[in-house]
């Protein structure tokens, strides 16, 4: 090392400690950036298309799309859905399956998206109501079908995610809280934890597939 | 190619090629290395990238596919198959002496398959304890949790690595120490601020100086090959943006395109060039958070919060385009999930200058700061030798003067149509890694400009049938993600789940070579050069 | 000096009213040890409220260099976050570690604890507001503040983990380099003032053009920077924080301790960055002293201001510079480390005090 590589090395040196040190006192000065939540929460904005939760519509009758089809939870990667359906005797006399209970265990779930997608009916869709912290697991594992719900009926072919939609919505509009029904869906979501959750014998995915798969 | 099906058949004339669009041939054990070695050796197209070795379960037999290509070339490939009826006591060659990377992958064949290398050095189970019972990836594997129940007990880590010698009394098994026995052992891991997830690097020290390190990966297995080979398709791929969780959509992309290349499905214009800008938008994110990593693995904390501060720019845009930030979740087979939102151009056009103000400011405050350089400089060489023998593609290995650019090379969806430069330096040291993936960020944004006005109209996702099924054969899929060169293979037997799918992780072969790079260096190099290399560990744990 | 200048609101008017009272009530000996009393208990509050003002203070400064907030949960923007970090510190358990020495381990934080006490004492906060007075105080300050390190040392090698024993050796080796250009640095003053007692240190420096760094001009600026970079590395705070180099080392020499001793750890690296800007203020930048110009009316002005507030803003603009350094700079390796003072720091110092003492011969500085 000559004289000059020495010193031209230690001014070189200073130098650009010096440039960093210009770059962070800009810094200093610039907007912070931290989002400031929960006293954000009137004006977060939270994409449409995040996924937080699954949700199932219903409508002012309290009816929701599920045909209990089975598809959803066959698509699951994951086992994360639970449709229990029961079969009953309509009016005309003809054996029917419906939509009993339709579990969601939001800890299992990978957020993929499959059942919204390759759901037949529409009847589930994914919410950006993203504050689902709870205090224990069972919580968490939900049943999205509300108590006394039913199917709707079919009639004529309306356009059925807008009123579902709608009412979904309008709540929400209404106070910036993020869960509106909480009030409705929580001794709803706790049932399912009294009776037996994990007990139940879960059908292997491939057998259901082929099972719907022949329907097709 | 022809001429390497001649070089092969003299090599060894009995080998069985395979009527596929590339070059497979199948050999008897005894003779893969040989004809490893020569295809190695051959002078006008070496094949001295080991891109991938898949540990396979066919039955009744158990081997091993080899995918090699070529340091020259990388768009060449060629497929070598061995197989061996053993399943008590499977035994194959190892090709560890010609390519380092196979050190590793055998170990982790080991590890799943039972397939032991003879004269492979250290013959642990990579991924897997030393004592767990069966081989997960074979197909009768008993998966029930009472043989290898959840132990609550500390396990010694024991620094002995038995091994298969071949010698000219025959084999002979063998134990030998990984460590001296007065080694100063310092484990870096798994749990630890630097090592960018739960990787475990039990180090050997003299003084600040590293001697050697030793692997021990696994922490976070999930056994993601394993679950595939029960799950259809479309419901794999959202492990895939688990894999290197930094290039979540480059890494779907990739396995959306194989699977799309075996159905045949033709996937719409508008389609491809979604994929490629958030694909270079998913290459910039990541690239940044390597940057701030790195920065702060070497002490600068505040370059750490710019970098996320620009990331989240992005992150914002995939959230509104997928639904996801990080895990994104967007590409699906047949197209994209969702079409842009109605403001996508304007916001990515929006973030372009600001990501190249940012750039500058990043130069200004670290690239030329005297203490980065001195911590940068001949620091962790990599020759481009050991970077093609270990494997090591992407930024890293482009760094070191390869041009291994998949999507220069090989080009993949619309690849070919954008312009952009490859960058590749050839200083070999942190530097040139750390310069690659800045100058790399400003080609993606050059990408991007391209695109991002032309997106063609059209529809965003073409209908495939609700259930995918694969004809018989096996596939390829490289794609280059933020990390290198990243595969998909599938064995698919004509179901709609594949027989086997394995993951080529490109961030294997840059922690393999870390023992080789930070040989000799000190210990606050080791962490630095652990952040220029940038790996992702749940893509080594897959 | 031009006038009587009155200084309404120091503190030395409460002390020597109190001095008065316990002189008149109680025997000599009696009024020596109330005396002693107040001053470690005042020392000891001082101690720790300026503590959890630098603690604060470098966690949101930190905050605003990196574009957030830094605590604003903990009262109005946070001011008493501190205040409950210290209060939960308390409340911590200390855990007992096996296998390690165990008297060692628990003696070290009070060897850090105690250097960083016994210099803070000897720092002249104001007018009349010394609680040590030595004649070579410098001497002093240097000589108690090393005490610090073996309690470092022991720290690592106590604590039976391989992280610490490596943080603890490179803060040796730091430490005692450090010393070398901070002492030589020091001394380049020494020359100039010709005392090593701090209180004429800063009685020489009325006014502006009398501060040892303007008196002193190049050589002394020399010294001052060189004062603060060695000083900053003693206090080994980034870029020189390898001795507990958070991405290498977790938490180096103090990986194991918890609770309170970390706490003492902790504490005494605060202060010590303190006390390094407050001697640096005190020998170039005219301790407690105000900016004053030899204008009468200004300086007046200027003496209204209580020299203890002088004394801090002075300090704690010091402190910030040392912040503002710590966040833009990356770390360190420890052979760069050394190098910067055997083969930078230490040579230009030593000729800095040569030119200093050259200077001072020829009389070359601002009378």
């Amino acid at each position: 090392m000559t004289v000059s590589q020495y010193f031209s090395g230690l001014f070189k040196g200073i130098a650009s400690l010096i440039k960093g040190l210009t770059v962070t006192w800009k810094e200093l000065w610039t907007p912070k950036i931290t989002q400031q939540y929960p006293e954000n929460r009137a004006t977060l904005v939270i994409s449409d298309r995040f996924r937080a939760e699954l949700v199932m519509p219903h409508d002012e009758n309290n009816e929701h799309a599920c045909t209990a089809c089975g598809i959803c939870q066959m698509n699951c990667p994951n086992g994360t859905i639970k449709v229990i359906s029961k079969t009953v005797e309509t009016e005309d006399g003809k054996k029917k399956k419906i939509l009993d209970e339709y579990h969601y265990d939001q800890g299992m779930c990978t957020f993929c998206n499959l059942c919204v997608i390759t759901c037949p009916s529409d009847a589930i869709k994914f919410e950006n109501t993203f504050e689902n912290a709870v205090f224990t697991r069972g919580k968490l594992d939900l049943r999205l079908n509300r108590e006394g719900s039913k199917m709707r009926e079919k009639k004529k072919p309306e356009p059925k995610p807008a009123p579902t939609a709608a009412t979904a919505e309008a709540p929400k509009a209404e106070t910036p809280a993020p869960k509106p029904a909480a009030a409705e869906v929580k001794p709803v979501a706790e049932a399912p934890e009294v009776k037996t959750a994990p007990a139940v014998e879960e059908p292997k995915a491939p057998e259901v597939k082929n099972d719907t798969e022949t329907k097709e | 190619m022809e001429k390497i099906k001649d070089l092969i058949l003299r090599t060894v004339p009995e080998a069985v090629f395979e009527e596929k669009k590339q070059l497979t041939v199948s050999v008897e054990p005894n003779k893969l290395h040989l004809l490893a070695e020569t295809l190695y050796g051959n002078a006008e197209l070496p094949f001295d990238y080991l891109v991938m070795m898949v540990g396979m379960d066919w039955g009744d037999t158990l081997g091993v596919i080899y995918l090699l290509s070529s340091s020259k070339d990388v768009s060449k490939e060629v497929v070598l198959k061995t197989a061996t009826a053993d399943r008590v006591n499977p035994l194959l060659y190892s090709v560890t002496d010609i390519w380092e990377t196979a050190h590793l992958n055998e170990r982790e064949v080991y590890g799943l398959l039972g397939i032991r290398f003879i004269n492979n050095p250290d013959m642990r189970r990579f991924f897997l304890n030393s004592d767990w019972k069966g081989f997960p990836l074979r197909k009768d594997y008993d998966p029930d949790s009472a043989l290898n129940p959840v132990s609550v007990e500390s396990k010694e880590i024991v620094d002995v690595a038995p091994r298969i010698m071949e010698t000219p009394q025959g084999l002979k098994e063998e134990k030998v120490n990984i460590f001296e026995e007065d080694d100063y052992i310092i484990n870096i891991g798994p749990q630890h601020p630097s090592m960018h997830g739960v990787m475990h690097f039990r180090t050997a020290l003299d003084g600040e100086i590293v001697k050697k390190i030793d692997i021990h990966s696994g922490y976070i297995h999930r056994g993601i090959e394993k679950l595939s080979e029960s799950l259809a398709y479309p419901q794999i791929l959202h492990f895939t943006d688990r894999l290197d969780y930094l290039s979540a959509n480059i890494n779907r992309h990739a396995l959306c395109m194989c699977v799309e290349k075996a159905a045949e499905i033709e996937i719409s214009e508008r389609a491809q060039y979604i994929r490629v800008i958030t694909d270079e938008l998913n290459r910039i994110q990541s690239h940044l958070l390597a940057w701030a990593a790195m920065c702060n693995d070497l002490g600068s904390t505040t370059a750490f919060i710019y970098g996320f501060r620009e990331r989240e720019m992005i992150l914002d845009i995939f959230e509104k385009t997928s639904g996801g930030r990080l895990i994104i979740n967007y590409n699906v087979v047949g197209g994209v999930m969702f079409d842009i939102y109605d403001n996508f151009q304007k916001d990515v056009k929006a973030f372009i200058p600001v990501m190249r103000e940012a750039l500058k400011e990043y130069h200004r405050l670290f690239s030329g700061n005297v203490i980065a350089l001195g911590r940068m400089r001949k620091i962790g060489m990599m020759s481009k030798e050991d970077a093609i023998t270990y494997g090591v593609s992407g930024a890293s290995g482009r760094a070191s003067g390869w041009s291994c650019d998949i999507r220069k090379h090989v080009p993949y969806s619309i690849y070919d149509k954008v312009d952009f430069k490859e960058i590749i330096r050839d200083e070999c040291d942190s530097y040139a890694r750390y310069m690659v993936r800045l100058d790399e960020i400003e080609e993606s944004l050059k990408i991007i400009e391209q695109l991002i006005d032309n997106i063609p109209a059209g529809e965003h996702l073409v209908k495939t049938k609700p259930i995918i099924k694969l004809p018989e054969g096996s596939y390829f899929q490289r794609v280059e993600t933020g990390r290198g060169d990243f595969g998909v293979f599938i064995e698919s037997r004509g179901d709609k789940t594949p027989y086997r799918i394995k993951f080529r992780s490109p961030s294997m072969v840059l922690v393999s070579a870390m023992p080789l790079i930070c040989k000799g260096e000190k210990l606050a190099d080791l962490i630095g050069i652990g952040g220029s290399m940038d790996y992702v560990i749940p893509d080594i744990d897959r | 000096m031009l006038l009587e200048i009155s200084h309404p609101a120091e503190l030395y008017h409460l002390t020597n009213w109190l001095d008065t009272i316990l002189q008149e009530n109680l025997p000599e000996w009696g009024a020596l040890l109330v005396k002693f009393v107040l001053i470690g208990v005042a020392l000891l509050s001082a101690y720790a409220v300026i503590a959890l003002l630098l603690i604060y203070g470098e966690r949101k400064i930190t905050a605003f260099f990196q574009c957030r907030y830094g605590p604003n949960r903990v009262g109005k923007w946070g001011i008493i976050q501190s205040v409950a970090d210290m209060i939960k510190i308390l409340i911590k358990e200390i855990i007992y570690i096996d296998n390690v020495d165990k008297f060692l381990f628990y003696a070290a934080p009070f060897f850090v604890i105690v250097a960083s006490m016994l210099t803070f004492g000897a720092i002249p906060f104001g007018r009349g507001l010394q609680a040590v007075d030595f004649d070579n105080g410098i001497f002093y300050v240097l000589a108690v503040s090393s005490i610090s390190i073996i309690g470092v040392l022991l720290a690592g090698w106590a604590s039976n983990n391989k992280y610490s024993m490596i943080g603890a050796m490179r803060s040796g080796a730091q430490f005692v380099s450090y010393e070398l250009s901070a002492a030589l640095a020091l001394m380049t003053v020494v020359v100039l003032s010709g005392t090593m007692n701090l209180s004429t240190i800063v009685a020489q420096q009325e006014y502006v053009y009398n501060w040892n760094i303007v008196r002193g001009h190049i050589p002394a600026i020399i010294a001052f920077v060189l004062y603060l970079i060695s000083g900053h590395a003693e206090t080994n705070r980034g870029p020189f924080d390898l001795p507990e180099a958070e991405s290498e080392l977790t938490a180096g020499y103090h990986t194991e301790y918890s609770g309170l001793q970390f706490g003492f750890f902790y504490l005494a690296e605060y202060l010590n960055m303190f006390i390094i800007a407050s001697i640096a203020t005190t020998v170039f930048l005219g301790g407690w002293q105000p900016i004053q110009i030899g204008v009468e009316g200004f300086d007046q002005i200027m003496n209204y201001i209580p020299s203890f507030v002088w004394f801090f803003g002075k300090a704690f603009f010091l402190v910030f510079l040392s912040l503002w350094v710590r966040w833009t700079f990356p770390r360190l390796r420890i052979d760069q480390l050394l190098n910067l003072e055997w083969k930078y720091m230490l040579p230009i110092n030593m000729v800095n005090l040569v030119v200093m003492v050259i200077v001072v011969v020829y009389g070359f500085y601002i009378k």
